[in-house]
Order: structure tokens, then C-alpha cells, then sequence
């Protein structure tokens, strides 16, 4: 008498669970679906792999000059921990004149490119998005119609014309820069591919020279403001 | 057919139903593909982490090791003044190319992202990106700022600018996107008169307007600059 009913029941419980399974399963497979998509949307967001692979190499190269300036410093160290005499005398010397070298303070030389840009109308922005590609590019020194040029200087839009520290640079400007010839080359070609697709240059050309003899300095300012802390 | 029975096979029908939308949008979307390029895409994120955190570990390193050999130089220039005289020059031209930390008035720069819009030019208009910061900065140096640093990162004679859309590189660090805040020490009324003189960076006040792009400052007695913690090395230049 009680089996029947017991066993539509047990049949009816079945049917249930099945069916809760089966929306289990769809919730999972929905939420896996959502998921997903959500995470490649959020990820790729502002940046495409192209861009994380040029990142990457960016990178790489950022981290052998890190590591290049940690062995620079290793051997620095090394040579102060020495003790020998006359061994701090010699390291402050060429530290204080590597950083006269890169602070434009003195005369130098070395293998790299010369650019010769010869437009009117170009302005203080254009030179310093010339000078920041190349600074970008390794430039280890750079000198535009004899005037010395690093980062700091001001480059300004005068009613003359473009001035590098408050003098004139009057076109063709000759750019020398220092540094890694193959690097510099790279984007010399890129900028003078580009700079010849603008109506207002004449000319836009560059040369490869092993020996790049930069004259020009520039005077050291001592801070009024800055204290070291 | 009992009522409880309909209800059962309409809510089977309506699963199944369901089960059937969510696999045919599954299919649509090709989910075995984007989950390749989500693979892919993944492992090209940690290679960037990894290679992020190396950096981050290479600074903290080269600034500990600037540190140790300050303190050796230190220590050599008690023992000799004309050491000492050396030290002294040494210092005063590391504290010009950034290598030591520095404070005093100044003011202090704001770069936010706007809102999207109608781009020009094909580029994101309402993102800051590197020239904005380039910009401003070669604005300060221009009314006399004797140290700046953007988002903690010191600019030194040697400093370059890069990055793509909204992402901002500067020398041989990670990259990071708007807000930027940017630091520096100097003349602050001459700083900020520049920056509130409206024919001063006129692609950044466009697109004040176009994008409201946020470029905000405020000045301060006391502006702390950290030292420059990454690479200045010249290898192919020597002195004439």
C-alpha cells in the first residue's frame, strides 16, 4: 500500500536534485564564462600584447643598465674598501669628473650621430622632442649649434626663435650627441624619415661619426633654494 | 499529469533553455581562444612583474650601494683634508645630477586623467602621457627648479622621457599612468606664475577644455626630492 507513494517520492527527489545539477552546472559554466571574459577585458585594458612585448624589452634593457651601474658601484666600493693610498683620492677625482662629463660641465668625445635640421617655423617644442628622443635612445651628451644641452637646460620659444638657455639657435640646427652609435642611428633614421614629411623642413639628415667632439659647456648654477636633506 | 510534474519539466525545459543560451554564447565567443590569449597574454603580465620586481630590487640595491660608498668616502675624507676637499667638490656635483636627496620650497604639480572623448589625432586625448610630463617638467627647469622628481623619481641631466597612450617612462623605470605628481624646488612664485600663465603648455589647456584633463599645483614651504636610484652611466663618453 505505502510503496507506490514511497517511490514517486523517491522519483520526484531525483527529478529535484537532477535539476538543481543541471542549474548548478549552468551557474558554473555562466560564471566561468563571465569570468573569463571579464579577466581578458580587464587585463588587456590600456595596454595590447604588442605593447607588453616592446614593455618587455624596454625592461630588459632598463635591468642591464641597473645591473651595469650595481657592478660599477661594486667596484667602486672595492676600491675605497682597499685602503690603499691614495685610492679615495683617485676615486672621488674620476667620479667628480664623470659627473662633470654627464653634467655638461666639461669638454667631451666619443662615437655617435650628427643631425642636420634645417626648417623654419619649427619650435621649442619640436627641439625638445628631438633632444628627449634621443636622450630616450641612450645620449650620453648632446650639443645643438654649439650650445651644450642636457636635461634642465631650458630650451624656449623667444620671439626670435627657438633659445637654448636664453640664446638664440638659429636654424640649420646641428645636433651631436655621444652614446650608443647603434641606438642613436635608430632613431636618427626614424626622426628624419619624419621630420622630412613635414612641410616646414628642408632638410633632415644624419651621420654616423666615431668620434664626436662636443666643445661646448655649460656653466654650474650653485642652488639657492634646494638643501640636501 | 500532476501539477507539481509541469512545474518540474517547465523548470527542466527552462534550464535546459538557459544551459543552451549560455553554450551557444559560449561558442560565439570563442571561449577556447580568448582563454589561449588569455594564457598567453597571462604569461607575458608575469614576465613583466618579474622583470618589474627585478628592477625594483636592482634600485634598492644601487641606492644601498650609494649609501655604503658615501659613508667610505667618509670616512677616507676625515683622515685627509685635501680628501676632504674632494669629497666636498664630489658632493656639491651629485647633489646637481640628483643623487642626493634634496628639500626646500617649491610646489608641487597634479596630473590627473580626464574623461574620454572624441579623440584626435588618434590618440587618447583625455590620458596624461609622457610628453605632458615632459612638458612640465622642461617648464619648471625653464623658470629655475633646481631639483625635480615625478612620482618619487628623480630627474637627472641625463633623464628621458617615453611611454605609449597613458603609460609614462622615465630612464630606466617601471611604468606607471596619471595621477602624476610632480615635485620640485625652487623659486615657487616664478614656478607658479609660469604654470598659471594661460600661453603656457597649450596642449595640456586644450585638453583642460576638450578632455578635462586635471593639471593642478599647489606650493610649499618644504618639498623633500629622493636621490636619483638608477643608472648614470656614460660608457662611450670620455673627456676631451
Amino acid at each position: 500500500m505505502s510503496a507506490r507513494p514511497r517511490t514517486a517520492r523517491r522519483a520526484s527527489r531525483a527529478r529535484g536534485i537532477s535539476v538543481w545539477l543541471i542549474a548548478l552546472l549552468v551557474a558554473l559554466v555562466a560564471t566561468v564564462q563571465i569570468r573569463s571574459e571579464a579577466e581578458v577585458e580587464r587585463s588587456l585594458v590600456g595596454i595590447d600584447s604588442t605593447s607588453l612585448a616592446f614593455l618587455i624589452d624596454d625592461l630588459h634593457r632598463a635591468n642591464e643598465s641597473l645591473d651595469a651601474e650595481k657592478a660599477a658601484l661594486v667596484r667602486l666600493r672595492a676600491q675605497l674598501q682597499s685602503g690603499q693610498s691614495g685610492a679615495a683620492d683617485q676615486v672621488l677625482t674620476d667620479e667628480a669628473n664623470r659627473l662633470r662629463a654627464l653634467e655638461g660641465l666639461i669638454p667631451v668625445q666619443g662615437p655617435g650621430v650628427v643631425m642636420v635640421i634645417d626648417a623654419s617655423g619649427l619650435q621649442a617644442l619640436d627641439l625638445q622632442d628631438a633632444l628627449n628622443n634621443l636622450a630616450a635612445a641612450g645620449a650620453e651628451a648632446i650639443d645643438v649649434n654649439q650650445r651644450r644641452v642636457v636635461t634642465g637646460v631650458p630650451v624656449t620659444q623667444t620671439r626670435d626663435g627657438v633659445a637654448i638657455d636664453g640664446v638664440v639657435v638659429v636654424p640649420p640646427w646641428k645636433i651631436s650627441v655621444i652614446g650608443d652609435v647603434n641606438r642613436l642611428a635608430a632613431v636618427a633614421d626614424l626622426m628624419a624619415q619624419q621630420l622630412r614629411a613635414d612641410r616646414r623642413v628642408r632638410e633632415a639628415t644624419y651621420r654616423i661619426d666615431s668620434d664626436v667632439v662636443i666643445r661646448s659647456v655649460i656653466s654650474e648654477r650653485p642652488f639657492v633654494y634646494a638643501v640636501a636633506s | 499529469m500532476t501539477r507539481p510534474h509541469i512545474a518540474t519539466f517547465a523548470l527542466i525545459a527552462l534550464v535546459a533553455l538557459a544551459t543552451g543560451f549560455v553554450l551557444a554564447g559560449q561558442i560565439r565567443a570563442q571561449l577556447l581562444t580568448p582563454s589561449n590569449q588569455l594564457a598567453r597574454y597571462q604569461a607575458l603580465v608575469r614576465n613583466v612583474q618579474e622583470l618589474e620586481a627585478t628592477n625594483a630590487d636592482d634600485r634598492r640595491q644601487i641606492a644601498s650601494l650609494r649609501v655604503q660608498i658615501d659613508g667610505l668616502e667618509s670616512e677616507a675624507a676625515a683622515r685627509s683634508a685635501a680628501t676632504q676637499a674632494l669629497k666636498s667638490q664630489l658632493s656639491d656635483l651629485r647633489a646637481h645630477a640628483g643623487l642626493i636627496a634634496m628639500h626646500g620650497p617649491g610646489l608641487e604639480v597634479s596630473l590627473r586623467n580626464g574623461v574620454p572623448g572624441p579623440d584626435t589625432g588618434g590618440k587618447a586625448g583625455y590620458l596624461i602621457n609622457f610628453q605632458d610630463v615632459q612638458d612640465v617638467v622642461n617648464l619648471l627647469f625653464a623658470q629655475g627648479a633646481e631639483g625635480i622628481a615625478v612620482n618619487g623619481r628623480r630627474i637627472t641631466p641625463l633623464t628621458a622621457f617615453s611611454g605609449s597612450e597613458g603609460q609614462i617612462v622615465i630612464d630606466q623605470g617601471t611604468p606607471f599612468t596619471a595621477p602624476v605628481k610632480i615635485a620640485a624646488v625652487g623659486d615657487r612664485n616664478r614656478m607658479q606664475e609660469a604654470l598659471d600663465d594661460p600661453s603656457a603648455l597649450p596642449d595640456i589647456r586644450a585638453r583642460q577644455v576638450q578632455f578635462q584633463v586635471h593639471l593642478t599645483l599647489e606650493g610649499s614651504a618644504d618639498v623633500a626630492l629622493p636621490a636619483y636610484d638608477s643608472s648614470l652611466q656614460i660608457p662611450h663618453v670620455s673627456s676631451t
